[in-house]
């Protein structure tokens, strides 16, 4: 195979993260004024608050996910909220449940008790409106295959009425589903803990307030990590992440001065 | 009248209507009174010309291009939609019309789909187009194929797709989430024509990098009316314009309102 | 006749949702929330087996005819053996369905989302050239924006972050929700067609 331009960006790119990765030095961060709202949204609930938590993701994205929802349960357990935990797409379910176990043994949290996972609802905006109508008839049992009305945690929740706000941990657009029918349809308020490449698309929303709170990407996990005091991936990341930002702003450098020699010659590059 | 009627049935009876959704109901009301009225108004679809979309004027070119190289057409709708999406509906729209050159010109059509129910339509559409056409018996059925419902299982599916038939043309037409910029990217590696267009604003900007059509917005939308020339679609595309200059006007109105007087509210609803 | 009755049922259900969407009388909330978490969940389920059908039917019809034979085994097997791993072991803590998600699904979907970084690190090359004034700009944007987010302990001046929300707050979201609008009123007017049935492509084709 004739390796072409493409192949040779694409192999700068691997051997820039790779590098980084190796290197182990943690970046400082400074928290930006999204992510500290976000932090004082959290800080703001009353201990106890039912707060529901939506796992909008597949497995592909858990590298980026995984620093975002273990800063998000950390902090949601240090301050006894009690989450309860959703997924709106079948991949991001046992993901969810295994991040919930997995931080709530950090904080000795019994499951029942502290928090529950409902599990998964196809059909994602058939499933955000009908828990606006009923959260039990939606989630008749939870993701272990018991009762809803067993667990006394969901003892008085029966619709978004009942719960201090939804947070969604998405990769892609299910955020907007919940703006749209979870806020538009039933006034509940919405908060989003998303990849980098989304952050652009929620900005509107957030601007006009239709997203209560947005944490974004590896350096939102890194910014919120240092609020909440617990260093994770997050931080860990973000000399990889760095790193091949400056990578891309080379080759578009040397794009921009392959082209213009290109038209001093009389041609196009 | 109906508004009036329905404000006196909802004070008699508040709980058939819930009156902080009012604001709604009349912007709904006055959107649908204007596209009604432009639809089957005879004297406004006389007056009614759409300005030339490139993406669509391009649609005849690819398909020719895929013919003239003996080589098939992929058309995908993305993995972010499903059936009751708006932007699917307009998607199937361009297929019907795509399907009926390519059943005339007998140029292989493929339709790689990540649900279910959108595969089932997808077949119908094709199928009554290539009947339309004359040609029912080059209708492959098999083209039009569930692939996976995940996100990166779909992507992988696709570009492997791409990467073995070598499509002289791509259509990416739909709801795209981070799937995006990868199909574009892969056809844009073996060289095909690309004509993309999405009602996802971030993933808008990858297609216009690496595709050589981008439908933008409501041009998605405004492509059946566009390729199929029917007077009352086209004349509907003329209401988005009405409501366009009313959204602007109440925009300047509100504007003028909220630097004026600070404490104005009216506006925010 | 074929196409009348769905075409009606569309209609009705879709005033029918959208007369719900005003109400919040418990007997409108029940109905609501009976179609959308009964009927509509109902319909995926068996759209879902079509689905799985078609997806069976294409493979073995491709490894009979010797076409991309290893992919479409591999393909066939996947879909086999997964629900073989739930139903004899289940899908919770240490069981195999989980041990395949973990290592073997897990890593494949995030390799395919990783080849998101060297797309774009191609794209960025190949698209980003100041071929004009607007293109320049844009250029700009680009390289502001990346520089604001890889600020490695305050090695760039504030200005950077400042200037790059700046761009992301004011003309890039106005620019946006001038899209959004567009798109909202596109789906409006593509919604109200399909209700009232002077678009049918969906149903396959015959328009009004």
């Amino acid at each position: 195979m004739r390796l072409e331009a493409r192949h040779y960006t694409f192999i700068g790119l691997a051997i820039t993260v790779v590098a980084a990765m190796l290197v182990g030095y943690q970046p400082e961060v400074e928290p930006s004024p999204d992510t500290i709202r976000m932090y004082e949204y959290i800080e703001s609930l009353p201990e106890g608050s039912v707060v529901l938590l939506s796992f909008d993701h597949e497995a592909s994205s858990l590298p980026e996910i995984r620093p975002l929802a273990v800063a998000l349960l950390r902090h949601v357990f240090s301050r006894n909220l009690r989450p309860v935990g959703v997924a709106l797409l079948a991949e991001g379910t046992g993901v969810g449940y295994g991040l919930m176990r997995q931080v709530a043994k950090e904080y000795d949290k019994t499951y029942g008790e502290d928090f529950v996972y409902l599990g998964f609802r196809p059909q994602y905006i058939a499933a955000i409106l009908s828990m606006g109508e009923s959260i039990p008839a939606t989630f008749p049992e939870d993701y272990l295959g018991r009762p809803f009305a067993e667990y006394p945690i969901l003892s008085g929740v029966k619709t978004y009425d009942d719960i201090a706000g939804v947070i969604s941990v998405a990769d892609g657009s299910f955020t907007q589903h919940w703006i749209e029918y979870g806020h538009g349809r039933y006034g509940v308020r919405i908060s989003a803990f998303v990849t980098a490449a989304m952050v652009t698309t929620y900005d509107p929303y957030l601007a006009s307030g239709q997203l209560h709170a947005m944490v974004g990407g590896l350096r939102g996990a890194a910014e919120y990590e240092k609020l909440i005091g617990i260093g994770g991936s997050g931080a860990r990341g973000m000399l990889a992440q760095t790193s091949s930002h400056l990578y891309v702003i080379l080759l578009i450098i040397i794009g921009n001065v392959i082209y213009f020699r290109a038209r001093q010659k009389g041609g196009e590059a | 009248m109906w508004i009036l009627s329905t404000i006196a049935l909802s004070a008699a009876d508040p709980g058939w209507f819930d009156s902080s959704k009012l604001p709604v109901l009349i912007c709904a009301l006055v959107s649908i009174a204007i596209v009604l009225y432009t639809t089957y108004d005879k004297r406004s679809r006389k007056r009614f010309k759409m300005r030339e979309i490139a993406g669509l004027k391009a649609v005849e070119e690819a398909i020719g291009r895929a013919t003239e190289m003996a080589r098939p057409l992929i058309f995908t709708p993305g993995w972010g939609g499903d059936i009751q999406r708006p932007t699917t509906i307009a998607s199937m729209n361009i297929l019907g019309h795509v399907a009926q050159v390519t059943a005339s010109y007998d140029c292989p059509l493929v339709y790689p789909t990540h649900d279910p129910v959108i595969m089932s339509v997808a077949q119908e559409v094709v199928r009554e187009s290539y009947l339309k056409a004359g040609y029912p018996d080059r209708m492959r059925e098999d083209d039009i194929s569930y692939v996976s419902s995940s996100q990166f299982g779909y992507a992988a599916a696709v570009d492997g797709m791409i990467s073995r038939l070598k499509p002289a043309s791509i259509f990416l037409l739909g709801t795209f989430e981070a799937e995006s910029l990868i199909l574009a990217e892969t056809g844009n590696s073996v060289g095909a024509i690309q004509i993309a267009g999405t009602d996802s604003t971030i993933q808008l900007s990858f297609f216009i990098v690496a595709c050589d059509y981008t439908l933008i917005g409501e041009e998605l939308f405004a492509a059946s009316g566009y390729l199929s020339k029917d007077p009352s679609i086209l004349a509907s595309v003329q209401s988005q314009d009405i409501l366009k200059v009313l959204i602007v006007i109440f925009l300047i109105v509100a504007t003028i309102f909220a630097t004026v007087d600070i404490d104005s509210t009216w506006w925010r609803f | 006749m074929q196409r009348k009755i769905p075409q009606l049922v569309c209609g009705a259900f879709g005033l029918l949702l959208f007369a719900l969407y005003f109400s919040n009388h418990p007997q409108a909330r029940a109905l609501n929330g009976s179609i959308l978490s009964e009927y509509w969940q109902i319909i995926f389920a068996f759209a879902l087996l079509v689905g799985v059908v078609s997806f069976m039917k294409v493979n073995l019809k491709s490894i009979e005819r010797g076409k991309d034979r290893p992919y479409r085994i591999v393909s066939l097997l996947g879909l086999l053996l997964m629900p073989v791993l739930a139903i004899f072991w289940g899908i919770r803590g240490d069981s195999p369905f989980t041990w395949v998600f973990d290592n073997i699904q897990v890593p494949m979907q995030s390799t395919v989302f990783a080849l998101l970084a060297f797309f774009v690190a191609s794209a960025s090359f190949r698209g980003f050239r100041a071929r004009s004034v607007p293109a320049a700009i844009l250029l700009l944007s680009a390289l502001l924006t990346l520089l604001s987010r890889s600020d490695i302990g305050g090695l760039f001046s504030q200005f950077l972050p400042d200037a790059a929300d700046w761009v992301r707050n004011y003309p890039s979201m106005s620019a946006r929700r001038a899209i959004l609008i567009g798109i909202g009123l596109g789906s409006l007017t593509t919604s109200l067609r399909v209700i009232i049935g002077i678009e049918r492509t969906w149903l396959g084709g015959d328009r009004a």
